[in-house]
């Protein structure tokens, strides 16, 4: 049968190819010297244990690009950890764009000592950096001047950050030093880490940034699912803090680099399939007739490739408004998959319907799988026949035959030998029979 | 005149004679109505009948049984359309016999070509009809003359030159049928004709919407018979069985359905089935009881009846028992009722009122033949001229009220300048005046006399018919032989220049879109969108969900923003626009937009206002004096975006006669692809952008330098 076992197959096959991240493993890694790459050493080298291919450049190197001349991606990942250089190599912020537009992931760090690109940059995702030289102040549990600031004020998103994290009492904070910035609304952009409420960017600017509204990491992801993080904090990833005690540090680097790097949280599914419950899968559906939905979901997680377990993953039919909203319950699952199944009576309306899994979940890459099928009203020869309610219009027509057939044979067989009524008064009619052209 | 000839008698002479000539006007309607083809190519024409050719490949390629329960989900996106109950099935079904016939002869036409010459074929047969019909009510010579002009007469040709494969082709000809079988039912009282009328009626209702105009018209003949106290049992075998075999087959037609019964369009005929029931009881009982007065106390109760009736009818369609009468009825009645009522009806400049020079235009000598032949009619007052006069006086109505209604006027007015010109003749140019049968030898003085004033007369009347055919053609060639689809244009030097833009866009979408992308245009071009590039329309010619039309309407007027966020959420892939400036086309969507807005505010009065479009000084501008929201348009963007690069930005919008707009901007939409002569413009609705920006702020940052490739 299915199309979509040979799906799973080729979903296999990428598993082999690539042990831990669905999007491959050439990393780029821009720092602003060769030598300033053992700063980030530890980093750097999980990064190489987790079984990533790491091309560490430096910033001067012009000959850096992201993409070869017949525009594919030259890499998989891009981390930029050179926020002070005036040139990324031969990057522009319309190339890192584009980067990221291909699929590309991005990890962009940022320091006070911020360039105009990256600032350029970041707008383009709604993160706003604060202004040149400013730097997080707090003055009530800073550290180191005030300015290495304690915060666990994380984005409760579980599909980013380890429980660890999230639902461990007393855990230790993120230390965080360098720049904060502003962040957009939008549904695309989670503030991973924000600013504890005794924080502050300084110097102050015109609309003081503390607390909540003081980003220190946030992280995009696109429409097509590829992932990007900003941090103002080139620090974050040095060996100084990831090595500090006392502090979740290294486990909140570990979590973000997953997650943009494509390690964790990504969600695949397979094509919506539906069926007659009969079965058979027809052009199009007769109106209020059963179908069956089906969609495979998948998650990786722990470097594997996991059945994905939800009860919140709904269906919708949609014809300009959605006629059917429901939710899809797990039937059964596979070592890879779990399949999602929903036994569904269609609207008693035809039109051309958009079924569509539309599965966005905050951390967890967007699932949109939508299948345009016309539902038709019954056929000629499909509506009901013999109405109980129409019984008495039968009967009255039989009566009427009867009728007429006891009347013809009444007049017929009648004693009366008259011929017919005369026709009526002469009319006029007798010029259209005369055939004046004879004379002519 | 009565010397033997190719062994023939008189009279058999005289039939062969007809019998040519009637060929010979055939062949003349069908050559005078090929003047497209042989200019242009055998393409169909227009709107609708792209559609009806559409249909008809679907009939041929699938079968009948497919048709039939043909659900369309590529038309109007995404409601989709039950085409085989929304539609006339007469023209396709008669294609597809014809086809099917051909190929069993083995003679392999192309259905194409079976469309396109419908028509004119069927343009021969109402010749035909219309010389039975002279002959019935009249004789030979008024039904030849008849004949002749209904071959020629333009308002007739206007629907039916090679191409125009539209319901009105075959359906004057069942019309014109229809009549000539009830008329001939009712003088022979025959059942069988009547039967035979009921059963062209029947493919009349399955060919085109006019049949209501049938329906309606021969029950008032029969009521008016009635009240002119001429019943007969001739009428009532004739309407009896009319009737019944009539409204029972019309209502296998799935698109009529059960209507006959419960709309008021046929309540007149429901009627007066009932009527002659009655009266028919009431002679029958005049039979029995000989009374001198029961004439009037018939006439008394018909008239009581009638009003009876009529107020039943009024109280049940006010009570919503009967469905209420159809906007487009009520149009017939006030002009002005669609204008302000339903801006959709008013739209079409078919629908429009007709302008007096039009009947000049399409009928020319026969519009003052025409009243001629009433008179005469009146003068030998047969049940068949009271049938004429009542044609006459309604079918003129109607015409005044619309356009196009001219065709069904043309038929009569053909018969009754017919009858005219035969009495006239037949006056005029008799052989043996009465003077002439007195022994008195006659003179060569008096003999020249007594024929001068006739040859004037005749000679004149030659001249005037000759004239006739002289400007019939001209009118043909000229007015109506254009395909609309393809359009001419004359160079300085004479030589034509074929401007094939429609075609063009419609071949570029065929080829680089995907093939269930969703196309937004205005319903104008929607059968042609479907029939040429083969795609997804959101609304068409079927104009019956204004709601959607208005949807369309207001994406058009809205600004950016809007529309993109509306076209969005109907999964629009393409909007597809026309555009004149360039070529000075006046039929383009800038001269349309009043229509589109004014049919959007109908339904979202909220969004859409009228008044907003013109400027300040209360013009309907498109330069820089334009109105902020007609400047803002999506309409107004997509027309003129880049024009100006192609005109230079001083220049002139050659419709409108305006200095171009000098700043155009536009985001959310890619412009896709561009006619030759500008006339079509088709452009893509781009994706939300991935990063979820604006496209406006998008295509700032990716700069000018690269704004013909776009990364977004």
């Amino acid at each position: 049968m299915r199309l979509h076992q040979w799906f799973w197959l080729a979903l296999g096959a990428t598993r082999l190819c690539s042990a831990l991240s669905a999007a491959g493993e050439r990393v780029l890694v821009m720092v602003p010297t060769v030598d300033a790459a053992s700063e980030y050493s530890d980093f750097l080298d999980s990064l190489t244990q987790r079984g990533f291919d790491l091309s560490v450049r430096g910033a001067s190197n012009t000959s850096v690009a992201l993409h070869n001349d017949d525009s594919t991606r030259e890499y998989d990942h891009a981390i930029l950890l050179a926020p002070a250089a005036r040139r990324l190599g031969a990057l522009s912020p319309r190339n890192i764009v584009r980067f990221v537009n291909d699929g590309g992931n991005l990890i962009v760090a940022a320091s006070s000592d911020i360039s105009d690109t990256l600032r350029s940059l970041a707008t383009q995702f709604g993160v706003e950096f604060a202004k040149r030289k400013s730097r997080i102040v707090d003055h009530v549990h800073g550290t180191a001047g005030h300015t290495l600031v304690p915060s666990s004020h994380y984005a409760n998103t579980s599909a980013v950050l380890s429980d660890l994290l999230l639902a461990a009492q007393n855990a230790p904070p993120v230390y965080f030093e360098g720049i904060g910035h502003r962040y957009k609304e939008s549904p695309l952009l989670i503030p991973l880490l924000t600013a504890p409420r005794s924080a502050y960017s300084s110097p102050p600017e015109d609309s003081v940034l503390s607390g909540m509204s003081l980003g220190l990491v946030s992280v995009f992801q696109t429409r097509t699912n590829a992932r990007v993080a900003f941090s103002g904090s080139t620090a974050l990833f040095s060996n100084r803090l990831l090595r500090k005690k006392d502090a979740a540090n290294r486990q909140f680097v570990t979590d973000l680099s997953q997650w943009v790097l494509q390690e964790k949280a990504v969600l695949r599914a397979s094509p919506l399939r539906h069926a007659l419950a009969a079965g058979g899968r027809p052009n199009h559906y007769r109106v209020a007739s059963d179908v069956v939905f089906e969609i495979d979901l998948t998650e990786l997680r722990d470097g594997s490739w996991q059945p994905y377990r939800a009860h919140d993953v709904q269906l919708e039919a949609i014809m300009l408004d959605p006629y059917i909203r429901t939710t899809l319950n797990q039937s059964s699952t596979s070592s890879i998959y779990g399949t999602y199944r929903g036994d569904i009576r269609l609207p008693d309306r035809y039109g051309t319907f958009t079924f569509r899994v539309n599965y966005k979940r905050p951390g967890l890459s967007n699932v949109d799988a939508q299948d345009i099928v016309g539902i038709r009203p019954l056929r000629h020869d499909e509506y009901p026949r013999f109405l109980s309610a129409a019984y008495p219009y039968y009967a009255s027509s039989f009566v009427m035959i009867l009728a007429f057939l006891a009347l013809s044979a009444v007049w017929l067989w009648s004693a009366e030998k008259k011929t017919a009524p005369s026709a009526p008064p002469a009319s006029a009619s007798k010029s259209s029979k005369a055939k004046k052209s004879k004379k002519s | 005149m009565s010397g033997k000839f190719l062994g023939l008698s008189a009279a058999d002479q005289t039939s062969l004679l007809r019998l040519a000539i009637l060929g010979l006007i055939s062949a003349v309607a069908i050559g005078s109505r090929l003047y497209s083809v042989i200019r242009f190519e055998s393409v169909i024409h227009e709107f609708d009948p792209w559609f009806n050719y559409r249909t008809t490949k679907y009939l041929v390629t699938h079968g009948f049984d497919k048709f039939w329960n043909w659900f369309d989900e590529t038309a109007w996106y995404p409601l989709g359309r039950v085409v085989g109950g929304t539609l006339y099935p007469g023209i396709m079904v008669t294609s597809a016999a014809i086809y099917n016939a051909l190929h069993l002869l083995n003679l392999p036409v192309d259905i194409r070509n079976v469309c396109v010459f419908l028509a004119p074929g069927f343009s021969a047969l109402t010749a035909i009809a219309t010389y039975l019909l002279g002959k019935e009510v009249k004789n030979a010579t008024a039904g030849l003359l008849a004949a002749a002009f209904i071959g020629i007469a333009p308002g007739y040709i206007s629907r039916s030159v090679a191409g125009s494969y539209d319901n009105e082709g075959i359906a004057i000809f069942l019309l014109v049928w229809t009549f000539y079988l009830w008329l001939r039912a009712v003088r022979l009282g025959s059942a069988l004709n009547a039967a035979f009328a009921a059963i062209s009626y029947f493919y009349m209702v399955s060919a085109w919407g006019g049949y209501v105009f049938i329906i309606n018209l021969v029950p008032l003949h029969v009521f008016t018979l009635l009240a002119m106290g001429r019943y007969s049992n001739r009428l009532y075998v004739a309407y009896s069985t009319f009737y019944a075999l009539g409204t029972l087959s019309s209502m296998q037609v799935p698109f009529v359905g059960f209507q006959p019964t419960f709309t008021s369009e046929h309540m007149a005929a429901l009627g007066t089935f009932g009527l002659i029931q009655v009266v028919a009881a009431a002679h029958y009982i005049r039979g029995q009881l000989p009374a001198q007065q029961f004439q009037t106390v018939v006439r008394g109760a018909v008239l009581v009846l009638f009003t009876v009736g009529a107020l039943a009818l009024a109280v049940l369609t006010a009570r919503g028992v009967i469905a209420p009468w159809t906007g487009r009825f009520y149009s017939l009645w006030d002009t002005g009722y669609a204008k302000v009522h339903i801006p959709i009806i008013a739209s079409v400049s078919e629908h429009q009122p007709t302008p007096w020079p039009n009947f000049f235009f399409d009928l020319n000598l026969l519009i003052w033949l025409f009243p001629a032949g009433i008179f005469f009619s009146f003068r030998e007052l047969t049940d068949n001229h009271v049938f004429l006069i009542l044609y006459s006086v309604f079918a003129a109505y109607f015409a005044g009220v619309m356009v196009r209604l001219i065709l069904t006027l043309t038929p009569i007015v053909c018969v009754m300048a017919g009858i005219a010109v035969a009495n006239l003749l037949e006056t005029y140019s008799r052989n043996a005046p009465s003077a002439s049968n007195s022994n008195e030898p006659v003179s060569m003085g008096k003999r020249l006399y007594a024929l001068l004033p006739r040859a004037a007369v005749v000679v004149n009347f030659m001249f005037f018919l000759f004239m006739f055919q002289w400007h019939c053609s001209w009118i043909t060639s000229t007015a109506y032989s254009s395909p609309s689809v393809v359009l001419a244009s004359r160079s300085p030097d004479g030589s034509q220049h074929i401007i094939d833009d429609f075609r063009e866009a419609y071949y570029w979408l065929r080829k680089n879109t995907r093939p269930d992308a969703k196309i937004l245009s205005w319903w104008d071009y929607g059968y042609q969108l479907a029939g040429m590039a083969d795609r997804t329309t959101l609304v068409d010619n079927n104009t019956w969900n204004n709601t959607h039309i208005a949807t369309v309407g207001r994406i058009m007027a809205s600004n950016e923003d809007k529309a993109y966020e509306l076209a969005r959420h109907l999964d629009v892939d393409y909007v597809l626009v026309i555009f004149g400036a360039m070529l000075g086309y006046s039929g383009d969507d800038i001269n349309k937009f009043l229509w589109m807005i004014r049919i959007a505010q109908g339904v979202y009065p909220d969004e859409v206002n009228e008044q907003a479009f013109f400027n300040h000084e209360g013009q309907y501008s498109i330069g820089d004096d334009a109105s902020v929201a007609m400047r803002e348009s999506l309409l107004h963007k997509l027309c003129y975006y880049r024009f100006s690069e192609v005109m230079g930005p001083q220049s002139f919008d050659r419709v409108r006669k305006q200095r171009l707009p000098s700043k155009v901007e536009l985001d959310n939409f890619e412009e896709a692809y561009t006619t030759e002569n500008w006339m079509v413009r088709i452009y893509k609705v781009k994706d939300l952008d991935n990063l979820g920006r604006s496209h406006h702020m998008a295509a700032e940052f990716a700069g000018p330098r690269e704004s013909g490739f776009s990364p977004f």
